[in-house]
């Protein structure tokens, strides 16, 4: 079904040739650090196998990005860097087919073959891939005094049951992009309250200055319930519980925080009716075309806003955090990727070294340089490199910090279909309680 | 006979000669037939096997579990929602396309000039990858932009842009007006074919009689016509009945599940929840429901040739 392309990148070719010398040179070398499993290669019947190739091989399979450079490469670079393991890049679909980059990776865990020894993971997966035994524990490989250089919220959505599942790689978050040229007309203080947006946003669209006063996702898909959790969240309100055995969705919190959602599109008419179709991109693109005044959108938008090539709005869009409700406090849904470990894997120590180089600061530095996707080290946001080449970057900290993790259960394949479901169909209809109530049900039986 | 034809065409092998022809055949037929057993009946039979047990790859669970997955399924409203649209969504295809497709047929088997030319360009949109025609369609209906609104609006039949996709009063209306262009000329190409094995001699025995053209192809054309009529319906019904391409690249079967089809629901419980057993339980309650119209179209059609006899 989904197609896994297998094989090294290109460049990464295995080393052909080590001598015996070589071979006696590493074995001692990495004894200490490498373990039983590649002395084993060495002796009996590995030997033919490392006499040809005197590194422990793994394979690391992740949804593709590009930048300036991909991730091809930067296994690549990895395997330059030192001389004990090498790297298989196993490349998936980009992650705009994250259905697929889940399945594909499904596909290869629960064959419990140890292939990938090393992935990269959407946030909502960690849970369920736990729960299935196939990711391996990493709490002693990375103790709380290695942990701490990490967000704390991405580090919660990388715990299940009280152990690090995964590591964190890199961020994004869902987040409140303005025009600064149309602001300035309406008041100049960017919104921070849901109400006092819709109000401005209403103004600028009577006064023409905007065709669509505030864009957001509202297909029936996944992104709509990273918005419903913002807007859940902006409101104190919650899907789940805190113990994840039941839905709070029918609750007054997120029955009003959905009822907003629906009033931008058919009370305060600041949302077009086409955003009950719209994902992503079709909702980036009448903003990019300086046509609304304010959306909801991830981080990717920010580079392509100031590409004159593709947006009308160069040096007119801001970047702040999303409003919140009166007494709620400004919520982004938490995105990005996470590192793990096979839990089958035969090279666990080799899979360590390539996760520790993954996930390192120099790593992410390069990563946020080369991909533009943002680091999950604090510190590296106030690295001047990165504020001068992705300035955004900077403004987007405090939106990071508080990022939300999407509800963390085993179960979030089943509990995103009955989301998507049963909000699209309170934003269709308008009878908003009713269907929380059917919807709330639907999750206590799926998660209880 | 064709295995002694292909015998000989080997050039005369001795273990041949020892072989009668039947077992040749067998053996020549066996590679089909195993290709056959693993493509199309093992995956049946596994997934009539896997519909009987609780098979998840999340919870790691393979348990024999009787009917329960089918008790689940009676009482789930989602999966009813999606038959009901699948069995729309087959109905309002099929018998458009039928119609459309029957009059395209009768235009293109007269003789005009360029009717070679014609019917290529005809199968132009059945050539198309489904994936480009639902994305062609997604510009089209598009909400702002699309040009059936730019018409629409100038023509002054809308006051207001419709939002095709997004409401669910229109999203499968859309769905099927993009199928029926899409395959249309699969059903032209069908029924001309059957219309070209009707005897002109019959046709120019009633034009002599004085028949109008109506009356020739009410009584002498569609009932010639029907067995036809009837196969093409099959096939195209048991396409239809699959629908998941357009579905899944237009909508995802949005917005408040009204465009959800029987593939798309059980393709997000297989490949998405990772339930195997009760996605299994959705597929297997497709395939009867397929074997059931097939078996009213067959048994429609053999009457249809019992009274021409």
């Amino acid at each position: 079904m989904t197609d896994i392309k297998k094989g090294p990148v290109s460049g990464s070719k295995p080393v052909a040739h080590v001598t015996i010398a070589d071979r006696r040179q590493f074995l001692i070398g990495s004894a200490g650090l490498l373990g039983a499993a590649t002395l084993g290669m060495g002796t009996g019947l590995g030997v033919r196998r490392a006499r040809a190739q005197s590194r422990a091989e793994i394979s690391f399979a992740s949804a593709a990005f590009f930048g300036k450079e991909t991730f091809g490469d930067l296994i690549k670079a990895f395997n330059e860097s030192q001389d004990r393991v090498l790297v298989k890049n196993i490349e998936l679909p980009p992650p705009s087919s994250s259905t697929e980059v889940y399945q594909g990776l499904v596909q290869q865990l629960a064959r419990r073959t140890g292939t990938p020894d090393v992935f990269s993971q959407d946030v909502i997966w960690i849970a369920g891939f736990a729960a299935a035994g196939w990711a391996l524990p990493l709490d002693e490989y990375f103790p709380a005094d290695k942990r701490s250089a990490y967000f704390s919220g991405t580090l919660n959505a990388c715990t299940y049951e009280g152990k690090l599942t995964a590591l964190p790689w890199f961020m994004d978050s869902g987040m409140f992009y303005y025009r600064k040229d149309v602001l300035e007309k309406h008041g100049g203080k960017v919104p921070e309250n849901w109400a006092d947006m819709a109000t401005v946003a209403a103004a600028a669209q009577k006064a023409g200055d905007a065709d669509f006063g505030y864009l957001w996702q509202g297909k029936q898909a996944e992104v709509l319930v990273c918005d419903a959790v913002e807007i859940i969240t902006s409101n104190n309100g919650a899907i789940l519980a805190p113990d994840g055995k039941s839905s709070l969705i029918n609750q007054k919190a997120a029955v009003d925080a959905i009822q907003f959602l629906h009033d931008t599109v058919n009370a305060t008419k600041i949302s077009p009716q086409d955003v009950l179709s719209w994902d992503e991109e079709p909702s980036r693109q009448p903003f990019t075309s300086g046509k609304a005044m304010f959306m909801r959108n991830w981080s990717y938008v920010y580079p392509i806003a100031q590409d004159a090539k593709a947006s009308q709005v160069v040096d007119k869009v801001g970047v702040a955090p999303l409003p919140a409700f009166p007494g709620g406090k400004s919520s982004a849904c938490l995105g990005g990727y996470q590192l793990g470990v096979n839990a089958n894997s035969k090279q666990r120590e080799a899979a360590i070294e390539l996760l520790t180089w993954l996930s390192s600061t120099e790593t992410q530095h390069r990563i946020a340089l080369n991909f533009g996707l943002a680091p999950t080290r604090p510190a590296l946001f106030q690295d001047e490199k990165i504020k001068t080449e992705q300035p955004f970057m900077a403004s987007l900290e405090t939106v990071f910090t508080g990022a939300t993790a999407r509800p963390i259960t085993p179960e979030y394949a089943k509990v995103t279909l009955a989301l998507q479901s049963g909000i699209s169909k309170a934003l269709v209809s308008g009878n908003v309680q009713a269907e929380m109530d059917t919807l709330a049900a639907q999750i206590d039986q799926i998660v209880g | 006979m064709i295995a002694a034809a292909t015998v000989s065409g080997i050039g005369r092998p001795r273990l041949g000669k020892a072989l009668p022809g039947a077992i040749w055949a067998f053996l020549l037929l066996t590679p089909a037939f195993v290709s056959l057993a693993s493509v199309s009946f093992y995956p049946i039979v596994n997934g009539l096997y896997l519909s009987l047990t609780n098979t998840s790859l999340i919870t790691q669970e393979n348990e024999f579990s009787g009917f329960a997955n089918y008790v689940q399924l009676w009482g789930d409203a989602q999966f009813w929602n999606a038959w009901w649209h699948t069995m729309w969504f087959t109905a309002a295809s099929t018998i458009l396309e039928t119609v459309i497709g029957l009059g395209m047929a009768l235009i293109l088997c007269e003789a005009f000039k360029g009717r070679g030319l014609v019917r290529a360009a005809m199968l132009v949109p059945w050539a198309m990858p489904t994936v480009v025609t639902s994305k062609m369609f997604g510009w089209l209906f598009d909400g702002q932009n699309g040009i059936i609104n730019y018409i629409l609006l100038h023509a002054g039949l809308i006051d207001q842009n419709i939002n095709w996709y997004g409401s669910p009063d229109t999203a499968m209306t859309t769905i099927i007006i993009a199928d029926v262009w899409k395959t249309t000329p699969f059903m032209a190409l069908l029924l001309l074919t059957g219309l070209q094995t009707v005897p002109n001699s019959l046709i120019e025995a009633a034009r002599m009689d004085g028949a109008k053209g109506w009356i020739t192809f009410w009584h002498i054309r569609l009932p010639l016509l029907m067995p036809t009529l009837l196969i093409a319906g099959l096939f195209r019904a048991l396409d239809a009945f699959r629908v998941f391409d357009l579905v899944y690249v237009l909508t995802g079967g949005g917005p408040a599940d009204s465009t959800e089809t029987l593939s798309t629901l059980s393709y997000k419980v297989l490949f998405s929840t990772l339930q195997f057993g009760y996605g299994s339980a959705v597929s297997t309650a497709m395939f009867v429901t397929e074997g059931i119209i097939a078996i009213v179209f067959c048994l429609y059609l053999v009457r249809q040739i019992r009274r021409a006899q």
